[in-house]
């Protein structure tokens, strides 16, 4: 079980994740006849709960499934392999409104990317490896726009914390 | 095999591998972001490569969807406004949380209970959306509920 931990720690060649993600892709084809994309389990599952949809649908399993493997990989590897803290937000806002101040700029993140991705059509999953691979003019377009903006904004970012 | 167990054991193997990768970790997206990194990049480039070539194959080949026995076919679609406005906001999100909706349900099961301010978010902006899409659907049913000529185009319209 060691051996396991020490190799999950380090990550894998970047090519190695990068075919494992194609391939699932290619998978989820394969065997649903569907389209891969994490944002859409999201939404299946709003749907769902506010009525919209009569059931959860497979997105809502991916998503599931997605939730299950990180939990499996994190047994795996002997803990969380994410930083303390929360990067650059918790960092910046320290003290006793840290909680309040970062919580709702995680929430307010979190609205730009849920609408956002909607409006889309797709997430970095959705749009950046499904649609593209699939050949999709506007998941070409999406990712070089949500690519750009967000590298742009981390810049503006840095630039003002720094 | 059923529709439900397939999806469970992709996911499961997707937020396995980005967990490996790190992107679950905000400090690792930032990098990334910041041209530190060049993991993404690289990652994302291969994934888009393979599942090219590999689709492909699979409609060559005349493929029928394993569970449900379709034939594998899918569509594309040409840019629209939308896709443009909705991917800024979406960057700038990503930007702002370091996070994407698969890392942030990895961090999730990593037990970063920050990410629940996120996920709620999340939630939240599919709502404003959908309601949004409701509203601009039923705006023009209401002139046209007395001219039943003009009903048609509502039955085309759907949320994406």
């Amino acid at each position: 079980m060691k051996r396991v931990s020490d190799l999950l720690v380090t990550r894998p060649p970047a090519f190695v994740l990068g075919a494992v993600l194609g391939l699932i892709v290619v998978a989820v084809l394969a065997t649903l006849n569907q389209r891969l994309g994490v944002l859409g389990g999201y939404s299946a599952v709003v749907e769902r709960l506010s009525g919209r949809a009569p059931s959860f649908g497979w997105r809502a399993s991916f998503l599931l499934g997605v939730f299950g493997g990180s939990l499996l990989f994190s047994a795996l590897a002997g803990g969380s392999t994410v930083g303390a803290g929360y990067g650059w937000l918790t960092r910046t806002f320290t003290g006793d409104w840290q909680v309040l101040v970062v919580g709702v700029l995680l929430l307010l993140g979190g609205v730009l990317i849920g609408y956002g991705a909607k409006a889309a059509g797709g997430c970095t999953s959705g749009n950046g490896i499904c649609g593209t691979a699939l050949g999709s003019p506007a998941s070409f377009a999406a990712t070089a726009t949500f690519m750009a903006t967000a590298i742009a904004v981390t810049f503006a970012i840095d630039s003002l914390i720094t | 095999m059923s529709v439900r167990l397939v999806a469970i054991a992709l996911g499961g193997l997707f937020g396995f591998a980005i967990s490996w990768g790190q992107f679950t970790d905000p400090d690792r997206i930032r990098e990334m972001l910041l041209l530190e990194d060049a993991y993404l990049y690289v990652m994302m480039a291969t994934a888009v490569a393979v599942g090219f070539v590999g689709v492909r194959a699979l409609r060559r080949m005349g493929t029928r969807a394993l569970v449900t026995g379709e034939p594998v076919s899918w569509t594309t679609s040409g840019v629209e406004r939308r896709h443009l406005v909705g991917a800024a906001i979406f960057g700038v999100g990503w930007a702002v949380t370091d996070a994407c909706p698969a890392p942030i349900a990895g961090q999730l099961a990593q037990g970063t209970l920050w990410s629940l301010f996120t996920i709620a978010g999340v939630a939240i902006g599919i709502v404003l959306f959908l309601r949004g899409e409701e509203r601009r659907l039923a705006r023009p049913a209401t002139p046209r509920a007395s001219a039943p000529s003009q009903a048609r185009p509502l039955a085309s319209a759907q949320t994406p």
